[in-house]
């Protein structure tokens, strides 16, 4: 089931029309950010990862394709829910089989969905051939992966031949330390990608393959996270505060940055798109600040500060000033801006990073959380903070959903679980640098069939701000 | 093959009482007799099947009780692996992991999503 179609007779595929393409390259995505820009048009519909697990719902979680062309008739609904066979696996991040950075390998398709189960360490692979019906095609079942001695799949990027590679959290027992699972075009189990034990705990990475280097960053033990944040843990040392450097040829890590105590719990991490950059963010949840990386010159070196830092608020109701916990951070397809996500304050911001070691607020919007300013939106309460965003190919166009992770969703809004998530948008001004909700665009979990559902991570059928990179 | 009753009160819900084998689980048990307790790694590590153990052997299961002194897990469930999702202060409280517990007594257990969501506190609130 690969998705290279290698021409039995050497010849060209002479049936391949290349009349709609750009003839500097053959696969998928696109040539560059830019042409992704240009080339892209306006995001019609969008997956998003929508779950069951944790709550008294007996339904196995589901990718949500949702309508957003606005001059359809659906538009904000759920038009097909991709139901998966077992309930408790807590969909969570998830991934094309290719992206951007393949785009010169001839007959590769950005056309399979790869979607770990968090809390499972099921995955599965979805053909999204046709884009509003996408369906289950492969399972692999946990104990193939604990055969790796891996569980908690969690970011998914195509290395750019047609293997797949995913991070994972844990060991087969949920301890440390977590590694990378490799999979073959065929979507199975190839092995590890690394020599295990180079990291002790992972999250997300990204790499920018130009330059050989992947970035890696670190959470917990999924024994850690799973059941819940406990302040033991952050006292015990549990939760991360590092990143890695990779050599991404070799799979080894070449340095690691401790970030300290205004580093904790790195989750997301970005370089930015344009392939010639060593330049990028993670974003330090915990302490609620972000740090800019990349390569100094002069030392020979990576290098990490801190270059946004949102201020904790008191509260009339919270005995301890609150964080803001940055969960989520992108940027811009044009490297102009980066944007987050505060959960527990309730805001999204945007900030202007064309000089990435010194970011300017542009604009921010306060809308559900804590200390949000709008708490519902079309007479639908919001029940948490903005958490997993994604923005248009053009820039114009920011989405959100609202669910962290179901343990973590009880414990900070319980009602998250009673109502479900939503879906937001605002719309963008990349020339002022502007941030406004709209109010006309809800898409709400609370209907689903079988009951209130949460939904996480969005992806755009061809590609977008969170998965594309290029070589 | 010794069988076991095993009561489930659902946490704001209905309760029901299930036949569990001696080496089956909790869970398995929910699941093979159509209404499934919330579950998410099935390998002891998540902490998403967690019940609250409130009686053994049909003794009284009232909440003063529980205070003073919590039901024993160790008398009414074996373990087929550790319970990497449970510290000690919440094994101490009677919370035991329903996806790897095979009970070796009929008891009575506090069961849902809202059973995990007792394993921690908003450390800010
Ligand atoms: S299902 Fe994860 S601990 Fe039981």
């Amino acid at each position: 089931m690969s998705d290279v179609n290698t021409p039995s007779d050497g010849e060209p595929d002479q049936d391949h029309d290349h009349a709609h393409h750009d003839h500097d390259h053959e696969g998928p995505g696109y040539a560059t950010p830019q042409a992704a820009i240009e080339e892209g048009g306006r995001e019609e519909l969008a997956y998003v990862m929508s779950l069951y697990v944790g709550t008294d719902v007996d339904a196995p979680d589901f990718v949500a394709v949702v309508d957003l062309d606005p001059d359809s008739d659906t538009h904000g609904e759920i038009l097909d829910q991709v139901e998966l066979p077992n309930r408790g696996d807590e969909l969570h991040h998830f991934g094309w089989n290719a992206c951007s950075s393949s785009c010169h390998v001839e007959g590769l398709e950005r056309r399979h969905l790869i979607v770990p189960g968090q809390r499972s360490s099921r995955i599965h692979v979805i053909d999204a051939k046709d884009r509003r019906n996408p369906e289950l095609v492969e399972v692999i079942e946990p104990e193939e992966v604990f055969e790796h001695d891996l569980s908690a799949p969690h970011t998914v990027h195509c290395i750019p031949d047609g293997e797949i590679l995913i991070s994972m959290l844990g060991d087969a027992d949920g301890e440390l330390p977590g590694g990378f699972l490799e999979l073959n075009d065929d979507f199975e189990i190839e092995g590890r990608w690394e020599p295990p034990g180079e990291v002790e705990m992972n999250y997300d990475y990204w790499y920018q393959p130009r330059h050989n280097v992947m970035v890696s960053s670190e959470w917990a033990a999924p024994k850690t996270y799973y059941p819940g944040f406990d302040i033991e843990d952050v006292e015990a040392g549990n939760y991360g505060q590092k990143i890695h450097f990779w050599d991404w040829e070799e799979g080894t890590v070449e340095q690691t940055i401790d970030l300290g105590e205004e580093g904790m719990i790195p989750l997301e991490v970005r370089f930015l798109h344009t392939p010639e950059s060593t330049h990028g963010f993670v974003g330090a949840a915990l302490s609620s600040n972000i740090f800019h990386f990349w390569w100094d010159d002069e030392g020979d070196e990576y290098r990490a500060e801190k270059v946004i830092d949102f201020e904790s608020r008191e509260h009339d109701d919270w005995d301890m000033p609150v964080p803001a916990l940055p969960t989520d951070i992108l940027i811009s397809m044009d490297d102009r801006y980066l944007f987050g996500s505060n959960w527990l304050h309730g805001e999204v911001w945007m900030y202007d990073v064309s000089d990435p070691a010194n970011p300017r607020r542009a604009d921010s919007l306060s809308v559900g959380g804590t200390f949000g300013e709008v708490q519902e939106v079309q007479g639908r309460e919001l029940a948490a903070g903005p958490q997993m965003i994604q923005l248009s190919l053009d820039g114009e166009r920011l989405y959100w959903t609202t669910s962290l992770f179901s343990s973590w969703d009880n414990q900070f809004y319980p009602e998250e679980g009673e109502r479900g998530s939503v879906m937001l948008k605002a719309d963008v001004d990349p020339r002022k640098g502007t941030l406004e909700l709209d109010e006309d665009f809800l898409v709400d979990w609370g209907e689903c069939p079988a009951g209130p559902a949460r939904a996480h991570e969005i992806r755009w059928p061809d590609g977008d701000c969170t998965s594309d990179v290029w070589q | 093959m010794a069988r076991y009753e095993v009561a489930l009160d659902w946490v704001g819900g209905p309760s029901r009482t299930i036949d569990v084998d001696e080496n089956e689980t909790v869970l398995e048990a929910s699941q093979r007799t159509g209404r499934s307790l919330p579950y998410g790694c099935r390998t002891g590590a998540c902490g998403t099947c967690v019940g609250r153990l409130l009686a053994i052997d049909g003794t009284a299961a009232d909440d003063d009780a529980r205070d003073e002194e919590p039901t024993n897990v160790a008398d009414a469930f074996a373990y087929r692996r550790t319970p990497k999702a449970l510290k000690s202060r919440h094994r101490d409280d009677g919370y035991v992991l329903l996806c790897i517990a095979a009970p070796r007594t009929d008891c009575r257990i506090a069961v849902g999503s809202r059973v995990q969501a007792e394993l921690v506190d908003n450390p800010w609130k």
